[in-house]
Formats: C-alpha cells, structure tokens, sequence
C-alpha cells in the first residue's frame, strides 16, 4: 500500500459521523443503586419476561469490551460465555425468577429418591443448525464430551465431576447417572457453558466449534472474524425459547453484529454517535454520561455467584491465621466509599458471601461485617496488636502488623485492593501490594506461598459456588488444583456446604446456605466488597431487552428494533 | 558479489537470533511462568479436575526434566510447527497467519504516511530560520515524546467523540485513520528531525552552492539534490523504528479494535498462551533480520561509496 491509498480514507469520511434518530418512548435508565449494604436485591419479574411481542427485524450493532477467541462455551472459562452463549446454544434447563430449575430443552425431570439419578424428557421438536435431531443420544454426547478428560474444559468438567454414565432410555429419554448425589446439577446444566452442541459436530469436527458452532441456538453464526467482527443471523426456524421468558417463535432480530472494543471510552463513543445500538460492557466511567444523554439508557444488574472479593487471606499463614485480625479487618473497609470512588456510584457495596441476586442469599447473616473501625480497633487490641511503631502500625512482641497481598498486573479490579490498603492503613495495618503476572500467580497458589490475594470472584448461578470457594476439599493439595485460595478448611462449614450440595427440600436448603454464611462471616476468610455487576447500555430505538437469569446478562432472542432497516 | 554476502552473511546471523530468540523465551517462560498445565487450561480462573491436569502433563510432555522439554520444543520449531494455541486451540502458524494481515496493512500504511510526511515537512523546513520550523520542532518534541496510548486516547476523544468525525471500529477505510495516524505521528516527528538535520548540513556543501550557482531553482535543489544524500540516515532510521511499528502496533490495535498480531500478543501474553508468545516472537525476530537485510542493501545501493569494500 503508498500513501494514494489513503486518499480514499481521506475522501469516506464525509460518508461518516452520521448519528441515528431520536426515538421516543422505550426503556428508561435504571436507577442509581442505592449504597447500603446488606439489603437484599430483588429486580422486577418483567426483568425476565416478555412483555409485548416485538417487531421483527434488522440489525443490532452490539460492542463487546473482549473477544473469547473461540465460541466454544464448554471448553472456556470466559465471563462472556455467559450471554454469548445464549446466542448460538440451549440448554436443558432454564432458572426462573427465583433461581428454580425449569424446562427449556428438557420438558420435565424426575429425581431418584438418592438423588443419584436424573431422568430427563426431552423435547422432540428441536433441530440443530446442521439439521442434526436434538434427542438423548445428542444430550449424552455432550455431556460425555465434557466428561472426557482429552476434551480439557477449563471449568465444567469440574462442574459435572459426579456425572458418571449418561443413558439413552428411549429416544427423548436420557438419564444421567451420578456418582453421588450432587443437587446443583440442574443448576449447572442451565449455565451458558453447557449449552448443547451438534453431535455431528462434536463427532466429525470438534475442532470447528470454536468458529463455527452448531447449536439449536435462536442465532447462528454467519461470520466470525477473530478480534474484529462477530455476526449472527436469525434462525427462522427456532421455536423452542424457555418457557419462562414467554416468548415465542424465533428471535425478532435479523442479525446481530458484535464488534469488540476493549477501550471503554471508545465503546461509550461508539453507543453515544449512534456508530452500535448496544454495548454488552458499559464503562462504568460513563454511566452518568449515559445517563444522562436522552438517547441512551443504562441498565445494571448484580451478576449471579460470589461478589466480588477485596483481599482473600490465607488463614494457614500469620498475621491472617488469627480469625480476631480477619474480622477486624473486614469491619475496617469502607465499603460505601470504595463503592463511589471506582465505581461512581454504580456499585453495590456488599459484606455477603452471595451475591444479593443469588437463590438463598442471606442478607441477615453478613450484617455484622460492616464498616466499623472502632470494633476494628478492639479486635485488633484483643488479638493482642497493641504496640504503636513509629509510623503508626500496630506492633506485636516487637513484630509489625503487616502482610503481602499478591495481586494479578493484569487485573481490572485493582483499585479494590489499593482501597483497601488504605482503609487498613488507618486502623494500624500495613499492607503492601505486589503485582505480578497471572501465571506466577497461579504457581504461587500451588505452593501455597502468599499471605493474601488480591480482588477475586467466583461466577456461577447457585448458590453451591460457595462450596468451590471455601470448601476445605477444594484446596490446592497434591495435585489437585481448586478454587478454595483461602485454604480454609472448617468442618463445620465443610458439613453445611456438603449437606447442601446433597440436597434437600427449599426450606432445608435455605436453612443450611444460611447457616454457611453465618459461618463464613464469623471465620472472614475473605472480604466480600462489591456486587459485581454488569452495566449494558444501548439506544432508546432498542426494546425488549430481557435479562438471563442464570447470570444476570442480556439475552437477545426477546430485543428488536424501533424502525428496522433503518 | 557483494549483495550476495551481505544476504548470506545475514541469513546465517538470522538463524542465531531465532534459536536465541526460542531459547530466551523458553527460559522465560519457565522461570516466570508458573504452572503450565494450568496456564494450557486458561489459568486462575479455570477449576480443571484432577484427571485433567494429569492428561495435560502427559500430553505437552511437562513430566519430562527441563533439558528434554528444551530439546522437544527446539526439535519442534526447527521442523516449522510452531505447536497449537493453548487458549484458542488452533494451530499458531494459522492463528497468526490469520491475524498478520491487518497488521501488515496497519503498519505499512503508517510507514508510508509517516515517511511522507517526515519529507514534506523537513525539506520545507530545513535550511530555513523561519517560525513556521521552531512551531513545527516543538510539534514534533511533544509527538516524539509522547507515550503512544495518550497520543491515541487524544485523538479517539478528538476526533471520534468531540467532532464525530471518524468510527471508533469497523474494518472499513475510516476505521484505519486513527490507528494509522497514532502510529504514523511519532515516527513521522522522529524522522523529520533526522532527516532536518541531516539536510541542514547537506545545504551547507559546496555542491549544493555549485548546484545554486548552475541556476537550479530552490526546488530542484532540495528534492533532487539534497533528499538523495539525506535519505541514507532515514533508511537506517527506519530498520530501528520498525520495532516502534510493532509495539505501538499492540497498543493500537487494543485501543482502536483491530485484530492483528500485536492484539494477539497481547491476548496471548496475558493468558500465558506459550506457543502463541513463541510463535509471534520468532515472527518478529525474522521480520526483524528481513527489514535489517533490506535496510543493508538499500543503503549499498542509495550510497555506492562503499562498492570497492
């Protein structure tokens, strides 16, 4: 290419800049969330539901703050699997409002009384884009390639680990037998990592799922350029959404085009000049700006799962081995104040072990844990830190009060760390940071060498995530490679969170994930700050917009557009 | 004769810097880099089962000692199979094949712009006290200066978000202007300067007066005489600023939503994608000792003075 090659650059941007229409009515910005810890979060059922049968047509030019690099849900651990996956896949299940199990692929279930065997009906009018028939024989191949250790999933292997031998009983009947009872199956099934896959697919081209996957999807995928550009098309044929959105037929949407801006700013330029439609990561920063621009509106939702955690502890390692310093350290963060400072507003403070939008979250039992820097104070004093140093950290038979909290260089969330620091700071603690890459990262757990670790979250859509968190089975040890950083290993929470992954009737299990939450806020092994939230924002010409309630994130089958083809 | 040893002579340096190339980075990754076969299952955020991790092991060979991985993985890059992606699954040599296109585009595009207007700039500029230069040096001071992510962010909120003039993405000619533009400014500031000074001091020989005194006019003077004598210290420029293209490549292919090489860089950085990381950083150690040879030869051949060497 010479330099004459720009001149057509030059002359196309007068065919620029156009902005798209006002549209009226429409969707209006959700409320700045009030800042008050501790209050359940409840979102309006029409959340969730179709309200009015939209208008079909054209497409929707959505902007994605990151591209997976492959579209293959099952293999990857990716946060935007959960509604990208929606796109292209179904799942058995679907979770209702309140986080309940409900058909989707599957017609019904039934539960053996040992919990050890799931049968499922299935539906027998569903295809997969390749024209495959969706029936046992294809649930069974995909479960059973998760199952199988060569496919190397990154997380849903672990999450289907009691998944023992699958059955075709008749040819919509499947049963899946497990090796013990394991109640967050159904749970799980309806995450957007395990939607189902063709089966030809999976047996003649594994390898192609990760650009051009087949599923019985209300979309497919047209063209997918990795890091630049994603377009899917309607499929004319679906008909089979969950029950629970109540939407019929197929998606209203011709097409829906993806491109992927990782720079905040220049995703809130491209919504605010009418350049995309809708943006699946809304800069916090711009959410007032947003806001306020009435062509715009800004939706934020508390994601399924664990909240966001400011520091892990490792309660084998000293100073964090004293339960007395954990606890004197969560009543130390000003959670309020970090929540305006890098939030602006937008996020929720929290001191839950749950996310507020998480079936059986306990708002009662974390209550405690609130910003409290005089009760900070007498704990630190009880736990016998009572000497001053020169510089005002508290001292110990001559020892600082003072730890290492390792945090990734890459991450997004380290200015909950460096909150954090501060807030200690203030009560005599010294804290200090050290970033280093995410693979060191990874190798320092394995040895278990680290007194603290930085922001971290667990994404999930029950409340068993608890049990991959803070489970003393889920530890690093021998080998084996777990999500439990803490290494807390209490038998008293081990026996809650076992019992409640068993099973049991609502009330059983409310009862037992609210005795583990009063449990984890009395031994702190960590300190939950922050709901994690997502922000979508989009023009007012976008309506019926519903959220997914496995993860709180958009789903498009319900979304159309004011004037398509316009 | 000549050209011929000089490509020999570079090529086998070429082979050297590659299998250096391979090894730092090998060493590298295995100091600093953790545990692999966690990193193969997509690192902290992945909760692989036990089972998995073993099949891992065995199946990169990362039970094997350290010197008989080192071996595998030279013998491996030394038949030309640069492996498979451990976050995207495809094989390297396609996944780069695919992206390096874009960046190709991108950075030879901001080449030329900047080439193009490093000359105009300078030759209007040299030779002259004049305040159009000192505003046009102080220009280019700030651009040089200036880190490549905030001359981008400068010009996204400029141009994109205040004038609405130009998109923030797209695979369109429009989507090219900003990313090109960062890229271009700040070479194109550092070659001005270069090659003012250099013509500065061309204007002051005596063939330059003797050409003034033959009755060229300024013009020919400048463009005919003058660039030519000027543009060997450019050519050299230009071998070291292409490592300027590829960094600067990363970041703006980030910041403005390019796919390319330096986005997959990163990518791949980031999620401690090995063979990724390998496969890219031999690319560039090549395309490195490629533009090297290129810049050698075209100095021989803009500046003969060196043929009976």
């Amino acid at each position: 290419m010479s330099w004459r090659a720009l001149l057509p650059i030059a002359l196309a941007l007068a065919a620029c800049g156009g902005a798209g229409e006002g549209g009226r009515g429409g969707d209006a910005s959700d409320p700045l969330p009030r800042v008050a810890a501790g209050q359940p979060v409840t979102y309006p059922s029409r959340d969730y539901v179709e309200r009015a049968p939209g208008r079909p047509g054209g497409t929707l030019r959505v902007v994605a703050a990151r591209d997976n690099g492959t579209l293959d849900a099952q293999l990857l651990a990716d946060t935007n699997t959960k509604w990208l996956g929606r796109t292209t896949f179904d799942n058995l299940v679907y979770l209702d409002e309140r986080g309940r199990p409900t058909p989707w692929l599957a017609r019904s279930w039934t539960v053996s009384p040992d919990g050890r065997t799931y049968t499922f009906t299935l539906r027998e009018d569903v295809t997969f884009s390749d024209g495959e028939r969706f029936d046992a024989a294809a649930v069974k191949a995909n479960l059973d390639r998760i199952r199988d250790p060569a496919t190397r999933t990154a997380m849903t292997t672990a999450y289907i680990a009691p998944y023992a031998t699958g059955r075709v009983v008749a040819p919509f009947v499947f049963e899946a037998r497990l090796s013990e009872p394991y109640a967050p199956f159904l749970d799980v099934l309806a995450q957007s990592w395990f939607g189902m896959v063709s089966p030809r697919q999976i047996r003649e081209a594994p390898g192609t799922i990760a650009t051009r996957p087949i599923g019985t999807g209300p979309f497919t995928v047209e063209r997918y350029v990795r890091n630049q550009v994603l377009t899917l098309a309607k499929r004319r044929d679906y008909h089979w959404a969950p029950d629970v959105i109540r939407h019929s037929g197929p998606a209203y949407l011709d097409r829906i085009e993806i491109a992927t801006v990782p720079e905040g700013l220049a995703r809130y330029t491209a919504l605010a000049s009418g350049e995309r439609d809708f943006t699946t990561d809304a800069p916090a920063a711009n959410a007032a700006a947003i806001r306020a621009d009435p062509g715009l509106v800004l939706r934020s939702r508390i994601n399924l799962g664990n909240p966001l955690r400011g520091i892990s502890f490792n309660v084998e390692k000293p100073p964090f081995d004293d339960v007395r310093v954990r606890q004197a350290l969560a009543r130390a963060v000003d959670r309020e104040g970090l929540a305006r400072s890098a939030g602006l507003g937008e996020y929720i403070p929290t001191t839950g072990f749950l996310s507020a939008s998480t079936r059986y979250y306990d708002a009662a039992a974390t209550r405690d844990l609130g910003y409290d820097p005089a009760a900070a104070a007498r704990l630190l004093d009880a736990a016998g830190w009572t000497g001053r140093a020169a510089d005002g950290i508290r001292t110990r038979n001559g020892r600082r009060l003072e730890a290492t909290v390792l945090t990734t260089d890459a991450s997004p969330l380290g200015f909950v760390v460096i909150g954090l620091q501060a807030d200690f700071r203030r009560i005599g603690v010294d804290l200090r940071l050290e970033p280093i890459p995410l693979a060191q990262f990874a190798q320092h757990r394995t040895a278990n060498d680290y007194q603290a670790t930085g922001a971290g979250y667990w994404h999930t859509n029950t409340p068993d995530g608890l049990y991959i968190v803070y489970h003393g089975q889920q530890i690093n040890r021998g080998g084996y490679t777990g999500q439990n950083i803490t290494r807390l290993d209490d038998p008293r929470l081990n026996a809650l969170l076992a019992a409640a992954r068993r099973g049991g009737d609502e009330a059983t299990l409310a009862r037992l994930y609210a005795q583990a939450q009063r449990r984890l806020a009395e031994l702190v092994p960590a300190i939950p700050v922050l709901e994690n939230s997502t922000l979508v924002a989009y023009r007012r010409e976008v309506h019926g917009l519903v959220f997914d309630t496995s993860h709180n994130t958009p789903l498009f089958t319900t979304v159309w557009l004011e004037g398509p083809g316009a | 004769m000549r050209f011929v040893r000089i490509i020999l002579w570079r090529l086998l340096a070429g082979v050297g810097v590659l299998w250096a190339a391979a090894s730092i980075t090998f060493v590298a990754m295995n100091v600093t880099g953790g545990d692999t076969a966690i990193a193969i299952l997509g690192g902290p955020e992945a909760l692989p089962t036990a089972e998995i991790v073993a099949q891992v092991r065995a199946e990169y060979g990362l039970d094997q000692p350290l010197p008989v991985q080192y071996a595998r993985y030279i013998g491996r890059l030394a038949t030309g199979d640069l492996g498979e992606s451990y976050r995207l699954r495809v094989p390297v040599a396609g996944a780069i094949a695919e992206q390096a296109g874009a960046t190709v585009r991108l950075a030879l595009a901001a080449g030329a712009l900047a080439l193009l207007i490093a000359v105009v700039v300078a030759s209007l500029t040299a030779g002259r006290e004049t305040p159009a230069r000192a505003a046009v040096s102080g220009a280019e001071l700030v651009l040089t200066a200036m880190p490549t992510f905030v001359l981008g962010l400068l010009l996204l909120f400029l141009l994109s978000f205040q004038l609405r003039l130009l998109p923030v993405a797209g695979e369109g000619g429009a989507a090219l202007v900003l990313p090109v533009g960062t890229l271009a400014l700040p070479l194109a500031a550092t070659m001005a300067q270069v090659l003012r000074q250099e013509l500065d001091a061309i204007l002051e020989q005596p063939f330059i007066l003797a050409a003034r005194t033959r009755g060229l006019g300024e013009a020919a003077v400048r463009y005919g005489h003058a660039l030519r004598h000027a543009l060997v210290p450019l050519v050299t420029l230009f071998g070291h600023m292409f490592g300027f293209l590829l960094g600067g490549a990363i970041i703006t292919e980030t910041l403005f939503a390019r796919q390319g090489i330096g986005r997959l860089m990163a990518d791949a950085t980031a999620a401690t994608d090995i063979p990724m990381v390998v496969g890219i950083t031999l690319l560039v150690a090549a395309s490195y000792v490629i533009v090297n040879l290129v810049v050698d030869l075209l100095t021989a051949a803009i500046d003969p003075r060196g043929a009976t060497a």
